[in-house]
């Protein structure tokens, strides 16, 4: 029998192969080499050919040179241990709560997962509305509801944009995140809460004893995917502030780039572009690491 | 008795504390549903009162600017196309890994799940010249290349998927004589409907959402755009003196208004969908 899947085998599998390489593959390593050239986008600055116009590392030097991308890069990092800290904790305390209900909980998280099926662009712009004139004068204005003032104009200052943005993506994801932890909390076998019940484990070391460890390939899910998602976040940040006071993130920087310079120098976003992908790769390959080696089994 | 008393009050402020949230999650959007009938000034000067009168207005004239209904058809056919191919694509490629074990098998399934770590950013300007060369940045160019940047996360839920169904039924149809596709469609793929949904959910999400793929390819060149494109350049054009509130709230009531009606009817399919994607 694994002679006849063997013989399609190639067959099979060719139309994603074609699909992978002419979206992923030739411009991964087409991005890679350009990356160290002179590339102007439509044309190779000092030759006809990419081989001609070698400039070896300075697209990485200039990317490091440039205060916009140095600033654009602190941001991200804040921007998600900022949100990945918030959403996990909104969205693991909603699912443990949720769950202890005897009813309602299925509406419950019918509606909060229903912002992230929304765009964020569209959303954002909302938000935006909400974050100008809502909370600055109907809210937490002088002369609104309770003054507050680090959350007014919260879209017109660097730090408090930040926390803005923490709150819209928070707002968009924990929905989502809850639905996963939920799905790990109803996998523990019952036998195991039950047991601890009965030795006299308070709230806290049932939580810490039995939950957390069971958790554990919740965790690495939910912290894969909020990395992930919180580095390369775009839409949401176009939509609040659209990078203005220096609160560009990552993945915006790398896409304006090629508007700062001019004659537009795609050498330089594509060197960005790389140094993002290494960044990327290595923080989510870490913590899929850590949380995986700490993942039971039972 | 006492035990009971303070069990019962703990679950009412579970619930309080629940209502809240999902009061929080809904506010903004019920926002956005009032402030879709409301003027300009109107909306700034008391933005969270019901509408004077509820005029259909604003919303007409959104739709006129981001010619709704054309843009809600290229947007559904872009994204049930890129569906389509993705789910046939990665369904019939991650069968094959899965009950072909060779080597190259083996490689071929790490090189696509070590892909998931790719972001956009990192391949899209190499990408738009490829594509540029090749006479397809149009939109089934943008067809295509959804198909690529979906395809690693379904080969790896589909891969995942199929380990669990028996070979034993395959077995029996190839006995019977039926070839490699009336197998693969009529016995295989209907016993993978469950993650055959997870699929679908989880890349429609971000195919009919996405704005960034459809500016880089399609940008403001034609009049073929898709719905996020429409609302980002009618933003982007009115927003030069001030922000055009009246066009843009009924302009994202509108966009979104079909997702939510998918919602309420698929909401227990999709919720699933996804706690399924997230445990396998």
């Amino acid at each position: 029998m694994e002679r006849y899947y063997k013989k399609r085998f190639w067959l099979l599998v060719a139309p994603a192969i074609i699909l992978f390489t002419m979206v992923i593959l030739i411009p991964f390593i087409l991005g890679i080499i350009y990356s160290f050239t002179g590339w102007r986008g439509t044309y190779f600055a000092g030759g006809d050919h990419f081989w001609q116009a070698f400039v070896g590392f300075d697209n990485y030097v200039k990317a490091f040179k440039t205060s916009k991308f140095i600033v654009a890069f602190i941001y991200t990092f804040k921007f998600a241990m900022i949100a990945v800290v918030v959403i996990n904790i909104v969205s693991l305390l909603m699912a443990l709560m949720a769950n202890s209900l005897n009813r309602g909980s299925g509406i419950l998280r019918t509606i909060y997962f229903l912002p992230n099926l929304l765009g964020g662009l569209a959303l954002g712009y909302i938000w935006a509305f909400i974050f100008e004139i809502v909370f600055s004068q109907i809210l937490f204005g002088k002369t609104g509801f309770l003054s507050i003032p680090f959350l007014t104009n919260m879209t017109q200052n660097n730090t408090k944009s930040l926390f803005a943005l923490a709150m819209l993506v928070t707002w968009q994801m924990a929905g989502y995140m809850m639905v996963i932890y939920t799905a790990g909390l109803n996998n523990i076998p019952t036998e195991l809460t039950e047991a601890s019940m009965i030795d006299g484990a308070t709230l806290w070391q049932r939580f810490r004893y039995v939950m957390v460890p069971m958790l554990m390939p919740s965790f690495t899910i939910v912290f894969f995917l909020t990395l992930a998602n919180c580095f390369k976040l775009l839409d949401q940040n176009v939509a609040l502030t659209d990078g203005n006071f220096n609160t560009r993130m990552l993945a915006l920087q790398i896409l304006r780039t090629t508007r700062d310079t001019s004659p537009p120098n795609f050498g330089v976003a594509q060197a960005e572009a790389v140094i993002f992908f290494i960044l990327i790769a290595t923080i989510t390959l870490i913590q899929v690491a850590i949380t995986k080696k700490r993942e039971v089994e039972l | 008795m006492k035990m009971q008393l303070k069990r019962k009050l703990f679950q009412a402020i579970i619930y309080i504390l629940l209502i809240l949230l999902a009061i929080y999650t809904l506010a903004p959007l019920v926002f956005l549903f009032i402030n879709s009938f409301k003027s300009n000034g109107e909306i700034v000067n008391s933005p969270t009162a019901l509408p004077e009168k509820w005029s259909f207005c604003y919303i007409a004239s959104a739709m006129k600017s981001i010619n709704y209904f054309q843009s809600l058809g290229i947007t559904f056919i872009v994204t049930v196309a890129s569906v389509v191919l993705l789910v046939g694509v990665s369904s019939l490629c991650a069968w094959a890994m899965v009950r072909c074990k060779t080597r190259a098998s083996t490689i071929l399934f790490m090189c696509f799940t070590a892909a998931m770590l790719i972001p956009f950013q990192s391949v899209v300007y190499p990408l738009l010249n490829e594509f540029d060369m090749l006479g397809m940045k149009n939109i089934y160019g943008l067809v295509i290349m959804y198909g690529g940047f979906g395809l690693s996360m379904s080969v790896f839920l589909y891969h995942g998927f199929f380990k669990s169904v028996p070979v034993s039924l395959e077995e029996a149809a190839i006995l019977e004589g039926a070839n490699t596709l009336q197998l693969f469609f009529g016995v295989v793929f209907p016993l993978v409907k469950g993650i055959t949904v997870t699929v679908v959910i989880l890349n429609t999400m971000w195919i009919w959402n996405d704005y960034l793929l459809p500016f880089l390819v399609i940008g403001n060149e034609n009049g073929i755009k898709t719905l996020t494109l429409e609302l980002y350049f009618a933003k982007l054009t009115s927003g030069q003196y001030g922000n055009p509130w009246e066009l843009i709230f009924p302009a994202v009531f509108i966009t979104i208004i079909p997702i939510i009606v998918l919602y309420i009817f698929l909401q227990k399919y999709i919720i699933k969908g996804v706690s399924d994607g997230a445990v396998k």
